[in-house]
């Protein structure tokens, strides 16, 4: 297999062809902020936390989805790439109703990127009920960021289908089934949307009571 | 990532089944309180399913065995002991047996769930310590025939390559195996090779969930595989598909099999089967076009009066085709539980010492009689149906079931009962009571695998650790800890502080573990045969083959008949198998949020057949075999054949396998849990209109 010689950040890697922008700052031992990726799915490139400065390229470009070339020479911290993240990170958390928890990736990224309590004030999404009617998987709507993870994990590393996108704009959200919760879902419970989840809108029912406030009843309110 | 939510986390290796997912352990006040899975897992590749990531609480379920218990006498009531009372009974009462009647009147069982070292520390027991070759373990009733025609056909007993062959394969054919629901990780991991295109051929009595993701489903009448698999060998001879190259330079009796092909047309195999003669054709074509293809199968192809023949039979078709030894083209088994791989491979069976070297090869025999000072027994032990006849002939007299619950999950549960009430001893060695339990003088409270360490052996051959997460409860031990200490108390020291330390005896005693040892494996561990130098073998036989001349075998066995059929009396074909939510005799997922999902054995039936009856999905119904009879829930579904109705043994209150009689593999007495005839019947609501009985109540 061919490899490619790419710079990141000055340093020199050699990365396989078909290897993407992150993939070399990975292997550089450089961090990149990321929300709507893992390295189980395929790159999805929705969330635009990951975007790097690529010599020669107008602007930044999302480190998931661009591909190597022999030479390429990638900065993770370049100014733009790095103010386009924050913007995202920070519009991401003045929609939730709460910080994320400590231990979410959300917290850990928007942590690693200087992010603090957002500065847009304007609707965030009313806490609800945790939906708990499956005995394993819990649902908080109101921290879901539309990131897809646990679509594609349900998709691509379980190959259930039982997961699927909802809504619109702000009302943007995840559902099993027809809304029906978990339980009445064709899911089959192997977790890897709970595992994969940013922020806890997915997870596990046992570790509610260790995540937050969160209380719990049967069902979400339509 | 960082977590302050747990107070350690600790990777291991998964206790469900023989797939082999790597998990993290997360720990929070003395339990664990999540597990997720390890990115960096060889088989599960950051996946886990439902058992591995959720089926936990039952670890600090609040019926574990946390002290000893004795019964005073047999059939009294347990009461709570000492170790060093239930100890002293255990050597009172083996001391008492052996010398009355020899070492051969007692047997052990070793249990696929344990590690290879409390595996390889209960052989040693028993050989060492007691004296005989009476020890076996739960792959007899599971996988037993997979070994054997591994071992005929190839040279190893185990898969000749990894699950990572399913992505780099260009077809697979899948038979007798619904992964989806026993080895859901490798299903998982199936299903997206589909997604990609392999082409998938699915070979089963019930219309499985993978049979929606492939290109052809197969279903032949149950106990009719040894005709399936002929008949694709016929037509990828007839059609032109075997690689002579191959076939000559690797290979050794295929004129024997060409003889027996020309019986196996697909037009007569459509009249064994059942199975369309153009789909047997189909099959053949898939599999013999792919430039690289799998072969996988379960208990589907074991479970089976000819299992060991059948698997043969896989056997000959890969090597027909050379498709053995290379990424991509692999052979397959689906082993049931964590460590039924290991669990053999310790030499936990009455015929052989670790890694199949025979009790009767004397250079393998005197090695071990050097290494552990003490005079072995060369004459094989009984097997674990064996046992039970000696126990009801009264020449078997006490029994030590580690980690197994016989009542429940073997055949002929009536007979397994007359067994265990016919020894004068038993002791068991549990986390549970179980069916078992309630004919055990001792029982002995164990630990589960979130709370030992050692390691186990995935279906992949692979040599994993595993690592304690939480302690055992109370005054539970572990399972190395317990037999160091029966064996201790019998005369016999095993020598090892450590489960790490019994490793390195294993590995200084076999040469294909030459290489292993605790540090060594790692977080990826090792697949066996492992060099001195600690080089692994991901792929079998890329060179030459383990047998005499470093030829693979051609098996030359015709089609036979089943040991059940059908007849007037007895309609209806009864599959057994296992579900997604629960795990065999369910005794750990009964005891967690699981029964929520599924709370229930349940009996498939097709909706002509049900018509027929009477019967509405939800009916309670009766099942009755020659063998016995049992009453449960009815579930109408076409997931399962006219003519079939499949249900498992989860749940004890069912006792399904009262229905399973004592038909057995030809050579390695696996039993026929996959075809027993019966009658099927609605159980009105209103008491049936028979005649009184005279006198009767």
């Amino acid at each position: 297999m061919s490899t490619l010689a790419v710079t990141v950040d000055g340093v020199a890697v050699s990365v396989p062809a078909g290897a993407t922008a992150l993939d070399a700052a990975r292997a550089a031992g450089r961090w990149v902020p990321t929300l709507c990726f893992d390295e189980r799915q395929a790159a999805f490139g929705a969330c635009r936390a990951c975007m790097v400065g690529v010599e020669g390229a107008p602007a930044p470009l999302p480190a998931c989805t661009t591909p190597c070339r022999d030479g390429m020479a990638i900065d993770t911290e370049d100014p733009a790439g790095r103010r386009v993240a924050t913007a995202v990170v920070e519009l991401v958390l003045s929609e939730l109703p709460e910080p994320p928890a400590p231990h979410t990736e959300l917290a850990q990224v928007a942590d690693a990127l200087g992010v603090g309590e957002p500065r847009w004030p304007g609707a965030t999404h009313a806490p609800e009920p945790a939906d708990t009617r499956h005995p394993y998987l819990a649902f908080r709507h109101e921290l879901c960021i539309s990131c897809g993870r646990c679509v594609r994990a349900c998709d691509e590393l379980q190959g259930t289908f039982a997961l699927t996108a909802t809504g619109r704009g702000f009302h943007a959200n995840v559902a099993a089934g027809l809304d029906e919760g978990f339980r009445d879902s064709a899911c089959v419970a192997c977790g890897a949307c709970a595992d994969t989840c940013p922020t806890d809108a997915i997870t596990e029912v046992s570790l509610l009571a260790l995540a937050g406030p969160a209380t719990t009843t049967a069902g979400r309110s339509a | 990532m960082s977590d302050d939510r747990f107070a350690s986390t600790v990777t291991t290796t998964c206790g469900y089944c023989g797939v082999g997912c790597r998990l993290e352990a997360h720990v929070r006040d003395e339990r664990v309180a999540s597990i997720s899975p390890a990115l960096d897992g060889p088989a599960n590749e950051g996946h886990t399913c439902l058992k591995g990531r959720f089926a936990h609480q039952f670890s600090r379920n609040r019926e574990r065995l946390t002290t000893p218990l004795l019964r005073d006498e047999r059939g009294g009531e347990l009461r709570p002991a000492s170790w060093d009372e239930a100890l002293e009974r255990i050597v009172a009462e083996l001391t008492r047996i052996r010398s009355a009647h020899g070492p051969d009147a007692i047997a052990g069982l070793a249990s696929s769930r344990a590690t290879n070292e409390d595996c390889y520390a209960m052989q040693r027991l028993m050989r060492a310590a007691i004296g005989t070759n009476n020890i076996d373990n739960c792959s007899r009733v599971c996988h037993s025939p997979t070994s054997y025609a591994l071992r005929k056909s190839f040279g190893l007993s185990g898969a000749t390559g990894s699950f990572a062959d399913f992505d780099h394969a260009d077809a697979t054919i899948l038979i007798g195996a619904n992964p989806t629901e026993g080895h859901p990780v490798v299903g998982a991991r199936i299903k997206q090779a589909t997604l990609r295109g392999m082409k998938l051929v699915t070979i089963d009595p019930r219309r499985i969930e993978l049979a929606d993701y492939g290109v052809l489903h197969l279903s032949p009448r149950p106990g009719t595989n040894a005709a399936v698999m002929l008949g694709i060998a016929h037509v990828v001879e007839r059609d032109g598909f075997v690689d002579r190259g191959f076939v000559d330079a690797r290979t050794e009796g295929f004129n024997a099999l060409l003889e027996l092909l020309p019986a196996y047309a697909p037009d007569a195999v459509e009249a064994i089967t059942g199975v369309p003669a153009a789909d047997i054709e189909a099959a053949a074509h898939v599999y013999a076009e792919a430039q690289n293809a799998c072969l996988s199968w379960g208990l589907g192809v074991t479970e089976h009066k000819y299992g060991s023949e059948v698997v043969q039979l896989i056997c000959n078709v890969a090597l027909m085709t050379g498709k053995v030894g290379r990424p991509g083209s692999a052979l397959l088994p689906l082993r049931g539980q964590n460590n039924v791989q290991g669990s053999s491979d310790m030499g936990a069976l009455p015929d052989t010492y670790t890694a199949y070297r025979s009790v009767e090869d004397e250079d393998v025999a005197r090695s071990f009689e050097d290494a552990w000072g003490v005079p072995l027994s060369r004459r094989k032990g009984c097997t674990i149906p064996q046992m039970f006849d000696a126990a009801v002939a009264g020449d078997l007299k006490a029994m030590y079931i580690f980690g197994e619950d016989v009542a429940q999950t073997d055949p002929n549960t009536a007979h397994v009962e007359h067994a265990l009430e016919s020894l004068d001893f038993l002791v068991c060695q549990d986390i549970f009571e179980t069916e078992t339990t309630r004919y055990a003088d001792v029982i002995l409270p164990a630990s589960s695998f979130l709370e030992k360490s050692g390691t186990f052996t995935t279906a992949e051959r692979r040599v994993q650790l595993v690592a304690a997460a939480i302690e055992p409860p109370g005054e539970a031990r572990t399972d190395f800890e317990i037999i160091k200490a029966v064996s201790r108390a019998l005369g016999h020291e095993l020598p090892w502080a450590t489960p790490a330390d019994a490793m390195d005896e294993i590995a200084a005693l076999t040469p294909d573990w030459a290489g292993i040892s605790h540090e060594r494996l790692g977080r990826h561990g090792l697949q066996w045969p492992v060099a001195p130098d600690g080089s692994d073998a991901p792929i079998l036989y890329e060179r030459s083959f383990t047998r005499p001349g470093g030829r693979a075998h051609f098996a030359a066995l015709p089609y036979k008949a089943p040991g059940d059929a059908v007849d007037d009396e007895f309609p209806l074909i009864l599959v057994t198998g296992r579900r997604l939510q629960h795990y065999n005799a369910g005794t750990m997922t009964r005891r967690t949020g699981n029964v929520e999902l599924m709370d229930a054995d349940v009996l498939e039936i097709h909706p002509d057949d049900a018509a027929r009856l009477w019967i509405s999905d939800g009916d309670r119904i009766s099942v009755r075999s020659r063998m016995g009879r049992i009453e449960l829930p009815a579930q109408v579904t076409d997931r399962i054949e006219r003519g079939h109705v499949f249900t498992t043994f989860h749940f004890p209150e069912t006792r399904t396998n009262l229905l399973v009689g004592a038909s057995a593999d030809v050579n390695t007495s696996c039993p026929e849990y996959k075809v027993v005839a019966v009658d099927v019947r609605p159980i009105g609501e209103q008491p049936a209109k028979v005649p009184a009985l005279a006198g009767g109540a």
